[in-house]
């Protein structure tokens, strides 16, 4: 007891009565001293009145989950097909009507659990499921998403747009895909691409930027996934000032195999850009386009290692058989990846191949020697 | 002569004082640089789907080298574990670096492995292989074992990325607990930055005390072991404070060897991994910046704040010294190697901020700090101290040492909060009372001696390469020190 | 009816498919990772099992060799039910003797039906 007063004495009077007297460096110190256990004990609050509210909504939560799902997995099964979709949600629904909505826990659990049962299945189920969002109008929430000031926000909304194929709002997506945040834009395209019937693909002609890897990706997936969207030639944005917009669409040709590119994609094999290069030797292997092999042999002799490398692969998928000779001798070569190229593309000429690496095997110098054994080796 | 030495104090003095504020407030800035980093981070990926990448053609296509020296205990399962990773496009390499147990013989019963043909290009420099191995269950095809004499990590790992075939490397300790969706999340910034990143790293956390079951996480605890629960809280400050903050600022040096995903190209062109240094992790990363600075290419590396790796740390002083000797060791061979970065506006940030940063910090301040204790124990012994002056200026340096070290649980408990119990959550903090004065000296000792075995030539378990690494050579990571200012108590003579 | 295996790690998505097949009178076993599916495999005898690929634990690629390697149970009819339609994925599995593979997202009504006829023969 005595002690404490006498704590609480010392420090009252070092920080008021003796402060003034303190060289610099006491003083900064005393001063560094307070706002440190201030702060300190501000954050031992914060942490624990934040774990007590976590704790208390996960219980919450994972209360309304179980029984959302519970009666999400009765819609799905017992809602049978032969009963007509609007008899089946009318069923339901009054279930679903008694749920608190007005709540924002209650709603976006049961709008995120509609969202991904919608995103696993098809038919049937998933057009009684957009049904139900529609009907409980869900689809309002939506839209106050979409003019949220959070981005994050913005996208969920224009992911839910996308995800139950909300036609009508195809007009408001599209406003965004020339949004100023990139991944608004990004995502505003992407479900363009998903709900426009008649031209999808228009962002792809004033494109702001490069189209990332990791949108490309999206994109990818989406058009080929998509039972509706229609599917444009994309040879007419070859021509684009944009290196990204040329890489995915010689993605896309090459997916879809539109052979009438070919001509344009043959002139691709003069541009400056290395990985575009590259790209469309990808794209003629892919469509086994044998009438370019000639123009490739052209390139190859002033092409980088890996325009060379993806050269020898296309060869070996085309396959004709014109030019085993000249990957004979690119096994004369000193660089590895070059030989390892050229014997996968003579093995790529199937039986043919096959025996000639036999018969080379006795021939090569050791090195070789083990290159095709390599490649023959169906293990590896 | 008296005012002589009085004028000389006062210098002494406020320049100690007033570098311990500049570190203070470097520390300050870090916190808020990896503040906003998180956020970001957080923001971005809140949505995000990962199955996009994993079910895309397009994602790039990854090697996973893992090598292993006497692991023959979990080397079935580890491998299994590894197999089960969320990813499409990837290949396993187990290099198998000489063990002297059966761990070999293990892996070709449980894979029904048989030695293939295998060629392979030699771009970086080996010991010599004895095999290579794949099974003929087509089950596994995904698995590649490479049988070498042994000839260290370095050696292992450069053999492994000679026989990759792949565009990126995930280079990982066999033993430890990998995240299934680990590869998904680290491939994700190389999709999305502007910049070619030529590294990317995530957080690797203490797995001691931790629920595992079949090589993979079930429930996370605290550890029981006090030794493993201060690396728990060192691991925290390190990883979510430090790194974070130098991947926002693109100033990252080391992304730790128990985990990291690396463009491949470049990792060669670079000449793979040191045989000469005992912190091939760091040395690496700064080569490879260095490299892409050369050649004026536009780079990013990048730390990712999901804890995506388990690691089992020592539980005995004995083990942890040793471990902290080697990395003290290794960050001396890479700072020296590299020693013509320093403030070499060549460089930019790598140069002008983070090597200096380092040097003085990381290899520096626990010197100072030691010489401090001394001087100070010194001083009080003539009875030359001002034992108040003193004993304000130590608590200053603890207060802020305690504040920092809650920071750190914050951020852990704003985004990960991987320690649900509200009790695991108040030990850490009650632990940030104790280490600044319990464990952090022992740390400061062991980086001297670290200093002194690498000074004195000592290199017993050093560049030594027939050791193996089972158990210590783990992760190297900022000590992350702000007590390392203990060092101005000597100005209150 | 028929005893089945189901292997799914999504909640939601082992629900539904569970309740689903309950309905056509199968006796549904489920196994939220593969480990737990290999242990079950052991145990017990199925007439069908439905596996994701991407798992917990144990891969489901290696859950189909394991049963397809086995003697007695090569013949156990298996379906894959994975978002990971990837050529090399669905090859890999096809050649490792699945019965039919199905990506996410898929008709329910299409699944019932398969199982039915893959139970038929």
């Amino acid at each position: 007891m005595l002690l404490s007063v006498s704590v609480g004495e010392y420090l009252k009077n070092l920080f008021f009565d003796r402060l003034p007297f303190f060289p610099d460096n006491i003083r900064i110190s005393l001063f560094i001293i307070m706002f440190c256990l201030i702060a300190t004990l501000e954050i031992y609050l914060y942490v624990f009145l934040k774990k007590a509210k976590n704790k208390r909504d996960n219980y919450l939560n994972a209360n309304w989950k179980e029984k959302i799902s519970n009666m999400l997995s009765n819609i799905i099964i017992y809602g049978d097909e032969d009963d007509g979709l609007e008899n089946v949600v009318n069923h339901f629904l009054p279930r679903f009507k008694k749920l608190p909505l007005k709540r924002k826990r209650v709603r976006n659990i049961l709008i995120e659990e509609i969202r991904i049962y919608h995103s696993n299945f098809t038919g049937f189920t998933a057009d009684v499921l957009k049904e139900l969002f529609i009907k409980l109008e869900l689809h309002k929430y939506t839209l106050e998403k979409l003019k949220s000031n959070y981005w994050e926000i913005q996208i969920e909304g224009i992911r839910e747009i996308a995800q139950f194929w909300l036609y009508e709002y195809d007009q408001l997506v599209f406003a965004l895909t020339d949004h100023e945040h990139e991944i608004v834009r990004m995502e505003a395209q992407t479900a363009h691409v998903r709900l426009n019937r008649d031209n999808p693909f228009k962002f792809l002609d004033n494109m702001r930027g490069r189209i990332l890897p990791w949108h490309q990706l999206i994109l990818f997936e989406i058009i080929t996934k998509a039972k509706y969207v229609k599917i444009p030639s994309f040879v007419q944005w070859l021509g684009s000032p944009n290196d990204s917009v040329v890489i995915f669409c010689l993605k896309l040709i090459g997916y879809y195999q539109q052979l009438d590119a070919l001509a344009e994609i043959v002139k691709l094999l003069k541009h400056p850009q290395e990985e575009i290069r590259k790209m469309s030797v990808w794209v003629i292997g892919k469509m086994e386009a044998e009438f370019v092999e000639e123009e490739l042999l052209k390139i190859y002799p002033k092409e980088t290692q890996k325009v060379k490398i993806e050269i020898l692969s296309a060869l070996g998928k085309i396959s004709s058989g014109n030019y085993l000779s000249f990957l004979k001798d690119c096994l004369l070569t000193a660089d590895f990846e070059i030989k390892m190229g050229a014997t996968k593309a003579i093995l790529g000429h199937g039986r043919k191949g096959k025996l000639m690496l036999q018969e080379l095997q006795s021939i090569v110098p050791t090195k070789n020697q083990q290159i095709i054994a390599h490649v023959l080796d169906a293990r590896i | 002569m008296e005012a002589g030495f009085y004028f000389f104090e006062q210098i002494f003095n406020s320049a100690i004082f007033y570098f311990a504020l500049v570190v203070m407030a470097s520390y300050i800035f870090l916190c808020f640089f990896s503040a906003l980093e998180m956020k970001a981070y957080m923001r971005k990926n809140s949505f995000i789907d990962y199955r996009e990448i994993l079910v895309s053609p397009f994602a790039p296509s990854v090697s996973i080298l893992a090598p292993a020296y006497n692991e023959e205990a979990t080397i079935v399962d580890n491998v299994k574990s590894i197999m089960s990773l969320h990813y499409s496009n990837f290949e396993i390499i187990i290099i198998n670096d000489g063990s002297k147990d059966h761990s070999l013989e293990k892996l070709i019963h449980a894979y029904q492995l048989e030695k293939v043909d295998f060629c392979v290009n030699e771009q970086l420099n080996h010991q010599p292989i004895r095999g290579i191995y794949k099974s003929r269950n087509s089950s596994y095809a995904k698995l590649i074992v490479i049988d070498k004499e042994n000839g260290g990590k370095s050696d292992a790992l450069n053999a492994g990325i000679n026989v990759s075939s792949k565009d990126l490397l995930l280079c990982i300790d066999v033993d430890c607990i990998v995240e299934q969706d680990a590869l998904l999340k680290l491939v994700k910034p190389y999709l999305e930055e502007k910049k070619r990143v030529i590294a990317t790293g995530g957080v690797v956390r203490i797995a001691n005390s931790c629920e595992v079951e079949d090589g993979r996480l079930v429930k996370v605890h605290m550890p029981k072991n006090i030794i493993s629960r201060f690396q728990v809280l060192e691991y925290i400050r390190a990883f979510l404070m430090g790194r974070m903050a130098w991947s926002r600022l693109n100033g990252l040096l080391i992304i730790s060897g128990a985990m990291g995903l690396f463009d491949k190209e470049i990792v060669i062109k670079c000449g793979g991994y040191s045989h000469e240094t005992v912190g091939e992790d760091m040395e690496l990363v700064v080569r490879m910046r260095r490299y892409m600075h050369d050649n004026n290419l536009k780079y990013q590396v990048v730390y990712i704040p999901d804890p995506l790796c388990w690691t089992e740390s020592p539980v005995d002083f004995k083990i942890l010294g040793r471990q902290r000797n080697r990395w003290t060791r290794g960050t001396i061979e890479t700072l020296w190697t590299h020693r013509d970065l320093f403030f070499n506006p060549k460089y930019s940030i790598l140069g002008m901020l983070s090597y200096p940063y380092w040097l003085f910090f990381e290899w520096l301040a626990p010197i100072l700090e030691g010489i401090g204790i001394i001087t100070f124990i010194l001083l009080a012994s003539f009875g030359k101290i001002n034992w108040e002056f003193s004993l304000i200026l130590f608590t200053m340096v603890y207060t802020f040492s305690i504040l920092l070290s809650t920071i750190a649980v914050l951020f852990e408990e704003r985004s990960y909060h991987q320690y649900t119990s509200g009790m695991d959550v108040l030990k850490l903090l009650l632990l940030a009372f104790i280490e600044p004065i319990v464990y952090h000296p022992l740390t400061i000792y062991w980086s001297i001696k670290g200093n002194i075995d690498k000074f004195t030539g000592k290199k017993n378990w050093g560049t030594m390469t027939r050791a193996g690494f089972t158990s210590n050579q783990k992760d190297k990571l900022e000590t992350s020190s702000t007590q390392n200012l203990t060092t101005q108590q000597e100005q209150s003579v | 009816m028929a005893r089945i295996l189901l292997v799914e790690d999504e909640e939601l998505m082992l629900k539904a498919l569970e309740f689903r097949l309950k309905k056509d009178e199968h006796e549904v076993e489920i196994a939220k990772d593969g480990r737990e599916a290999l242990l079950k495999i052991q145990s017990a005898d199925f007439d069908l099992i439905i596996t994701d690929i991407m798992l917990p634990f144990v891969s489901g690629l290696e859950i189909i060799g394991k049963v397809k390697q086995t003697p007695h149970l090569a013949k156990t009819p298996m379906i894959v039910l994975s978002a990971v339609g990837l050529e090399n994925v669905v090859l890999e599995a096809f050649e490792l003797g699945v019965d039919d593979f199905i990506t996410k997202p898929f008709n329910l009504t299409e699944l019932t039906i398969r199982v039915k006829k893959l139970l038929k023969k």
